[in-house]
């Protein structure tokens, strides 16, 4: 099978790898790159577990995607959303609120709830419903994450106001 | 003596899980994140008859693709069996849609699927059972030849004296209820990494339950000694009773990896997922009570069959679980029990999230709800009047220690607004309640039912706890670094938990039938204990007193009364370690129930649903939930809330949504889009009560959390819906389709009045 060299831009580092037509930026990023936090599911846009976000920030199931379609385009996954020493906002809510138990959807969730406040940083109820509509968690009954995504907002609302009144 | 709250400095408060940052950064790492060096991938031919007869099986093409390793049928593992009758792969009958036929290995998973395509086997298709009914008609044809009337496995059980109870009771009610095949939707699928590459040690990488049990059944099967087999547990993507012994995909990586003498990995597809791992089958219930005029229960009887397809494997434990559950929820002096497996040419029944208790919650809390209305009788008062009680002592043996029902009935009822609103609310609203029981500490998988643990301290003070409990999510690893960090003086965040891996970790049994806190949490107490002794040697001399007076809190080591005589507790270690005696901190604990079998404690509680209908689409919207659990002790109560929430989703979701929809044995939704689950903006909010009676067996009083909830959530909507209608619907799940039709009817019936 003829595979092409493509650039792929994953977290700001870019790596250069030969894909073939038919694989898709899930199986790039998990078996190329070697990237393992973002999570194989259904494989066929059912679950959200795969979720990543692509250059203008809005989340991608990456198994829908082929991979030779992301020439030199950004991709952010779940291992490039925590900041140096600090959890991202959203990160911190999910673990201080308890809405990760097993893991397996977790980082489809928080690449999810992420993608969502970049575009919006002041969701409303029904947003939020149906931003996480796609993202199936079988352990949480979505009742913890919800609370967890309000609490993120809540905090980052305050971090932006915060930032404001420095004058910075 | 139990310890009160305020002795308590880690235990009873909010622990984020040790493990969330790398859960939530994608470094934890899962079944299939794992690449071995030389992995091969593998597909399996499955069956796609119901039931046929294998005529021939050419490989030829298969083996001749460029990047095939092996293929394999039934010649290369002719006595290897799954469990009791389920040969790895058929030889002569497929008797399922998905049945294992061949498998083939080779160097990526897209030629292992084409090789698998290019796999000949011709059948002669025959004529196949589908429903309960069919299969146990006198005429049935026999689906294995042991299994008399399809009948794999039956259990009957007569306590006390039933015909007099019955005799005696001034009301009898009988009441049928069906419940409909399922699938547990983990959010990992089934997958299996093994390594057989040197003859003799087998070592594998799957989700699981229990190590242990997979440990034992892959030795057996494969002829190794339990020794010879190492299972790896990593992250468990969820578990929900399902993945409590091993399938056949285990048993194909690992002969595989022999034949090709490299790692083999076998993952699941979207729809093997539902086509080779179906987590409950239809099950038809009968029960009849028996009550006196004040509502006393005098006599029980429950008659219950289970499809379980085409194997059984280790489901017989259903036939167990629920043929003394009543006696765990009420008091009562005569039962009988009669309860059976049938063979079917359907997928086999494995476990579903409630382990076939919650599954028979749903008829069962419905058949007493009916049976207090028909009495005039408001269902709390019914459940508080023959619920079970401390210091109770059940016909099967079970002495209750501790008891919250009661408390769970009356707080949620209280909560809920129950008085205000039951009998009371506009037509298409609803409110019921569901009450519930489960085993804390079972016992009776092995003669043993042990769970051990070590600790070790190093010498600035850092823990390391070993255990075989896994966690698949539901916190037990943080649970367990906060009773040992309780102990230790220390704080959960300075212990890591080592788990996952057969040959490093004590033996644990497993997280099965709601054991893990309460016999784990035991063991892990113990081993601090043990660790701890070690430590009072020096902190006694050092600051003259018996070491009974020491007291362990807050990194520090003080005597009772005199925190500030404190020496700090990594100064106590060092110590001990850097003498001339050199005595590393190991410490090590078991916990094996005294009892022969059965259960030391059972949790208890309480829900209340409230629901609206939507008369045009017959949605059942559930508005509100409460829910009042009797844990022993909330270790972590955050975490205790999050266990309730997931039960409560899994419950309403069994109720309301969940069906894997057969028809001539082939499923027709297999796919997560098809298969309903409730999205997150259909849930409804959840109130949690967290009630601690402090078990006296229990580490800390604790009990359990982890399969207790899930059994009120379907009686409880169930009977918020009947209370809506005005009239139960017996069979699960109860779809819009099934309340149109009532509603439908109705209309006519008004019209044509
Ligand atoms: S893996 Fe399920 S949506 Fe991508
Ligand atoms: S945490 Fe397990 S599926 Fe979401």
């Amino acid at each position: 099978m003829t595979r092409q060299l493509i650039t792929l831009i994953v977290n700001g580092d870019r790596y250069q790898v030969p894909v073939a037509p038919h694989e898709t930026l899930l199986d790039v990023i998990r078996d190329q790159v070697a990237l393992t936090g973002t999570k194989r599911g259904c494989t066929s846009g059912a679950c959200g577990v795969c979720t990543v976000q692509g250059e203008d920030g809005r989340a991608v199931l990456s198994c829908l995607a082929l991979a030779i379609e992301w020439d030199n385009r950004p991709v952010t996954t779940i291992e490039g959303v925590a900041g140096e020493d600090e959890l991202h906002p959203v990160q911190k809510a999910f673990l201080e609120y308890g809405a990760v138990q097993c893991g397996a959807c977790t980082p489809g969730l928080i690449m999810t709830a992420k993608a969502l406040l970049d575009e919006n940083p002041d969701p409303d109820e029904e947003a939020i419903n149906e931003a996480l509509a796609g993202a199936l968690c079988r352990c949480t009954g979505h009742i913890k994450v919800k609370i967890a995504v309000r609490e993120a907002i809540k905090a980052m609302v305050a971090d932006a106001a915060a930032e404001d009144s420095h004058g910075v | 003596m139990a310890s009160r709250k305020a002795d308590l400095a880690v235990v009873g408060r909010d622990q984020p899980r040790l493990d969330g940052a790398h859960k939530l950064t994608g470094r934890s790492l899962f079944t299939d994140d794992v690449v071995l060096p030389g992995m091969l991938h593998a597909k399996i031919v499955r069956s796609p008859h119901a039931r046929a007869r294998i005529l021939s099986i050419d490989t030829s093409a298969a083996l001749a693709l460029p990047g095939v390793k092996a293929v394999i049928t039934h010649a290369d593992a002719p006595k290897l069996y799954v469990g009791i009758e389920q040969p790895l792969f058929r030889q002569e009958i497929v008797n399922y849609i998905g049945d294992e036929v061949a498998a083939v290995a080779a160097l990526d998973e897209a030629t292992a699927a084409e090789a698998a395509a290019l796999i000949k086997v011709e059948y002669e298709p025959l004529p196949a059972l589908f429903t309960i009914q069919d299969a146990t008609r006198p005429d049935a044809f026999l689906i294995h030849a042991k299994a008399k009337g399809n009948i794999a496995w039956q259990q009957a059980q007569d306590l006390g004296d039933v015909e007099q109870g019955f005799a005696g009771s001034a009301h009898v009610r009988t009441d049928t209820y069906t419940t409909n095949a399922s699938h547990n939707c983990y959010a990992e699928f089934h997958v299996a990494i093994a390594d057989w590459s040197l003859p003799d040690k087998l070592s594998m990488y799957t989700p699981t339950q229990t190590a242990i049990l997979f440990q034992k059944s892959l030795a057996g099967a494969l002829r190794l000694s339990d020794g010879q087999v190492r299972i790896m547990n990593l992250n468990t993507g969820g578990g929900f009773t399902g993945r409590t012994s091993v399938r056949p995909h285990h048993d194909v990586a690992a002969v595989l990896s022999r034949k090709t003498g490299r790692p083999v990995k076998v993952r699941a597809t979207a729809d093997e997922e539902f086509i080779a791992c179906r987590a409950g089958g239809e099950v038809k219930y009968t029960f009849r009570t028996g009550v006196s005029d004040t509502g006393q229960i005098k006599a029980f009887e429950a008659d219950i069959t289970f499809d379980t397809g085409a194997y059984v494997e280790s489901q017989m434990i259903v036939l167990t679980l629920t043929s003394s559950y009543i006696h765990s929820l009420y008091k009562i002096e005569a039962s009988r029990y009669s309860g059976r497996l049938v063979h079917t040419n359907n997928i086999p029944y494995y476990f579903h999230h409630g382990g076939g208790l919650a599954q028979m919650a749903f008829g069962l809390g419905q058949h007493m709800d009916a049976l207090a209305r028909e009495l005039g009788m408001d269902p709390i008062d019914f459940h508080l009047q023959n619920g079970v009680t401390k210091g109770h002592t059940s016909m099967t043996g079970t002495f209750f220690g501790s008891c919250g029902l009661a408390e769970c009935i009356r707080k949620t009822a209280k909560q809920a607004g129950w008085k205000r609103k039951y009998g009371k609310l506009p037509p298409l609203k609803g409110i019921g309640i569901g009450v519930g029981a489960m085993a804390s500490g079972a016992k009776g998988v092995f003669k043993h039912d042990t769970s051990a643990a070590f600790i070790k301290i190093v010498d600035d003070g850092s823990m390391s706890l070993f255990v075989g409990l896994p966690d698949m999510g539901q916190s037990s690893h943080t649970a367990m670094a906060m009773i040992a960090a309780e102990v230790l003086g220390a704080q959960a965040t300075d212990i890591t938990v080592i788990s996952g891996d057969t040959d490093i970790v004590p033996l644990d049994v497993g997280a099965l039938i709601q054991r893990g806190t309460f016999n784990t949490g035991n063991a892990v107490k113990a081993a601090a204990l043990d660790a701890r002794k070690q430590l009072e040697v020096l902190a006694a001399a050092r600051l003259g007193v018996k070491p009974s007076q020491l007291v362990f809190r807050d990194r520090q080591v003080y005597p009772k009364g005199q925190p500030d005589k404190a020496i700090p507790l990594k100064k106590i270690v060092y110590d001990t370690l850097h003498s001339r005696e050199g005595r590393f901190v190991m410490g090590r604990g078991f916990y094996n129930s005294p009892k022969e079998s059965g259960t030391m404690a059972y949790s208890f509680g309480a829900q209340i649903a409230e629901v609206t209908i939507d008369p045009d689409t017959g949605f059942v919207t559930v508005d509100r939930i409460v829910a009042s659990h009797d844990v022993g002790r909330a270790i972590n109560p955050r975490i205790v809330e999050g266990q309730i929430d997931g039960q409560v989703f899994s419950g309403l979701s069994q109720v309301l949504y969940e069906q894997t929809l057969l028809e001539n044995g082939q499923v027709m939704n297999p796919s997560r889009l098809d298969y309903r689950l409730p999205r997150s903006y259909e849930m409804p909010k959840v109130e949690h009560i967290i009630v601690e009676s402090i078990d006296p067996f229990g580490p800390f009083g604790a009990k359990e959390v982890g399969e207790g909830p899930i059994v009120c959530t379907l009686p409880a909507v169930a009977n918020a819906v009947a209370n809506a209608l005005g009239e139960p619907v017996n069979e699960m799940p109860i779809t819009p389709w099934k309340i149109l039709q009532i509603l439908g009817r109705r209309a006519k019936a008004r019209a044509g009045s």
